[in-house]
């Protein structure tokens, strides 16, 4: 009755400041962020020089031949404006380096080509047509893409020079060196007799749903380690958690209406940003379920942090840290294919795969599991920062 | 005035460091910095992995790790178990006279297309050493993700510094030592601008840090430290205007997290959305300082290209400060 009567006396005093409001206001910006700026379909932003160093029919040709083939399709002509640039190049090779020096600048206008994926009719890349090599160079250089020379030798035979930035592993640059060895007649004949097997049968979450788990976990449950924090600073400095040393009420009553507090602006904001891009896709009983949890557990590492400073400008270095290494595990979701063990070890890491397994309907087993470690967890900090409190009752 | 700014400069260094707040805004950017220089390189090799058996051709196993991180599996249920696991990893296993390739079917597009055309190629015998390609290179080392990362932490650094003023006011309020600066010498400029200069030093020393210990060695000092310091004015008058307006913590907090959209937004627009819809963040002075910065820590800036962010950055931050002068008046008085 007394967590009751203290969570909602909470609740009136968030809704009379501006806090509670901006959260609301901040997921009904994000929503329509991605309802109205984030397309569903990945935009396919890989860019390509080309140069053709052959006659201008056979040129036109074969790009004809990809538009035929629905490969292909041509765009709006596309202005680069060439600044003067000083460079090296190097062959790789026969490690000769060249240097070269544009002292002019000038902007060109080029012939631009959407390359497209015949079975889905999405954008790969988008391939601007070069007058001159030098120019290849100068865009290749300054625009830090791809450049690409197709030569066509008096017998027909076409082979290609890449301008690579140097960067690149070599393993991507050996891929380079085999891509033109065979026709691609056969290269197509052979890949369509390749046989494939997928182990599972997984839904995939579009380019918007795929930003759904980010924005639930970063501000949503991540931001609750911070808010409670600022909760409890600001109860500090108005004196109120000494005063519960002379009230019957208990401090764990005082925290637990706290992350209450925390909750009910995580589920609401979270709700507002989840409900409308994802409709019945996602399991919501277990949305919810890891939703409280996730934010509980953060909120209580947030109380157990707060309980060792005196205000926020000293408790800034531990929770900006913390904050930071909390958002690594943003990386190997968006890059799959980085993905090192000790990355796994972030609490975030499973807080993220998570969401996506529930917005994807998919490993409820995975996400139950990683429910009860945060309760567990959660818990454990809890109790602690009971302790804490307790013992210090400012500080 | 020099003299006054002085002594609120020195005011502000002499409590931060009792507040550890120098360390915090200049340390925060170098242990990033020194984060970003460790995991740069794994971020950039994102070679596809395969599994393979290690009963497969000898050969076949060589040639694949010319294209690909291969990970070696006694059984077809040890290689599918990883496959199955929650990183992008395909398979190629032998199977009759020809090779399998086996997903757990939530992969990229693009890892499917990747594994399926080396094992195209292999069964073509296409090999480095008949090729007709020529590689050429312009001899970077710095790959693009790790300029991106080392933007993105000049940009937290600023805010950094706009988010400590903001929360050094709304403590001052609370300590009720903000009237007190109404019954000094000092003017509420002197006042102002002394804890700008106190904020923007220290988040510059952070910043010039952070890009030597990434190793940005050779670029245009000049042109960051004028990007830099000119998108701090904005910070700092947003971190001013956030600590007045606040009347407590849980507010400056709130408007803390307000700010990160415009920076959030700038840094996507810029490198995830296409040229034709650049302008939506025309707006946003960040949206000027990533673009600038990108240019200088990529070495293709030009002064005419720097001086036009730079102007742009400038003047929507003074365009800020004009329109919030009354409101930091107010909160001053």
């Amino acid at each position: 009755m007394k967590l009751l009567s203290s969570y909602l006396k909470e609740m009136k005093i968030a809704a009379r400041g501006f806090y509670f409001y901006i959260e609301i206001a901040m997921a009904v910006i994000l929503l329509a962020i991605l309802l109205f700026a984030v397309s569903e379909t990945s935009t396919g932003g890989g860019k390509q020089f080309v140069y053709y160093d052959m006659p201008q029919k056979i040129a036109e040709y074969l790009r004809d031949r990809s538009i035929d083939r629905g490969e292909a399709r041509l765009a709006d002509p596309t202005h680069f404006k060439l600044n003067p640039a000083e460079f090296e190049i190097t062959n790789e090779e026969t490690g000769e380096t060249t240097a070269y020096r544009f002292n002019d600048g000038k902007t060109v206008v080029l012939e631009t080509v959407e390359m497209i994926d015949t079975s889905t009719g999405e954008l790969e890349e988008t391939v601007y047509e070069v007058e001159t090599e030098e120019d290849l160079l100068r865009l290749s250089y300054a625009e830090r893409e791809i450049g690409v020379t197709i030569v066509m030798d008096p017998r027909g035979k076409v082979s290609n020079k890449y301008y690579l930035q140097g960067y690149e592993t070599d393993r991507l640059k050996n891929l380079f060196y085999i891509l033109q060895n065979e026709s691609r007649e056969a290269v197509n004949a052979k890949k369509d007799r390749q046989v494939v097997r997928t182990l599972e049968v997984t839904e995939t979450l579009n380019n918007r749903q795929n930003l759904v788990p980010i924005f639930i976990a970063y501000m949503g449950s991540l931001m609750g380690f911070f808010i409670v924090m600022a909760y409890i600073f600001y109860d500090k400095a108005e004196g109120v958690i000494r005063a519960f040393a002379v009230t019957p009420s208990s401090i764990w009553k005082y925290l637990t209406s706290k992350i209450l507090v925390i909750l009910t602006t995580v589920v609401v904001s979270s709700s507002i940003i989840t409900i409308p891009v994802m409709g019945g896709q996602p399991n919501y009983l277990l949305f919810y379920v890891f939703l409280v949890v996730t934010t509980f557990a953060l909120a209580s590492l947030g109380l157990l942090v707060a309980s060792f400073f005196e205000n926020i400008s000293k408790a800034f270095g531990v929770m900006y840290g913390i904050m930071i290494s909390l958002m690594i595990p943003g990386f190997s979701y968006y890059l799959p294919s980085f993905d090192p063990l000790w990355i796994r070890f972030f609490p975030s890491y499973p807080l993220l795969q998570g969401f996506k397994e529930i917005m994807l309907n998919g490993d409820a087993g995975y996400v139950l599991i990683y429910s009860l470690v945060f309760l567990a967890g959660g818990l454990a900090l809890f109790l602690l920062a009971d302790v804490r409190f307790k013992k210090t009752l400012t500080v | 005035m020099l003299k006054k700014l002085f002594i609120v400069f020195k005011k502000d260094s002499l409590i931060a460091r009792r507040d550890a707040m120098v360390t915090y805004i200049m340390v925060i950017p170098l242990v990033l910095a020194l984060g970003i220089t460790l995991f740069a390189p794994g971020l950039n090799d994102t070679s596809v992995k395969l599994a393979m058996l290690r009963s497969d051709d000898v050969e076949h196993i060589e040639y694949m790790e010319q294209f690909a991180r291969v990970e070696l599996f006694d059984t077809l249920d040890d290689l599918e178990n990883r496959v199955q696991k929650r990183d992008d990893t395909a398979a190629i296993v032998p199977s009759g006279r020809s090779y399998e390739i086996i997903l757990q079917g939530n992969e990229l597009e693009t890892m499917e297309d990747y594994v399926v055309l080396l094992n195209t190629f292999y069964e073509l015998g296409a090999t480095k050493e008949e090729t007709t390609a020529q590689l050429l290179t312009f001899g970077r080392t710095v790959p693009p993700l790790k300029t991106m990362l080392v933007n993105v932490l000049i940009l937290m650094t600023i805010m950094l510094a706009g988010m400590l003023i903001a929360i050094s006011i709304v403590e001052e309020k609370a300590e009720n030592t903000i009237n007190a600066i109404n019954v000094t010498p000092i003017s509420q400029t002197e006042f102002v601008v002394g804890k700008s200069l106190f904020g923007g030093t220290v988040a510059m020393i952070g910043i010039i840090g952070a890009l030597l210990i990434t190793g940005y060695l050779g670029i245009n000092w000049f042109m960051i430290i004028l990007v830099g310091v000119t998108s701090m004015i904005l910070s700092l008058v947003v971190g001013f205007l956030q600590g007045l307006s606040s009347e407590d913590i849980m507010e400056a907090a709130g408007s803390v997290k307000l700010m990160f959209l415009p920076i959030a937004g700038s840094i996507a627009v810029y490198e995830f959305v296409s040229d034709n819809w650049q302008w939506t963040m025309y707006w946003s002075p960040f949206y000027w300082a990533y673009k600038a910065n990108t240019a200088i820590l990529s070495m293709t800036a030009d002064w005419g290209t720097v001086l036009f962010s730079t102007a742009m950055v400038f003047g929507l931050s003074f365009a800020v400060y004009l329109i919030s002068l009354p409101k930091i008046r107010k909160g001053l008085s």
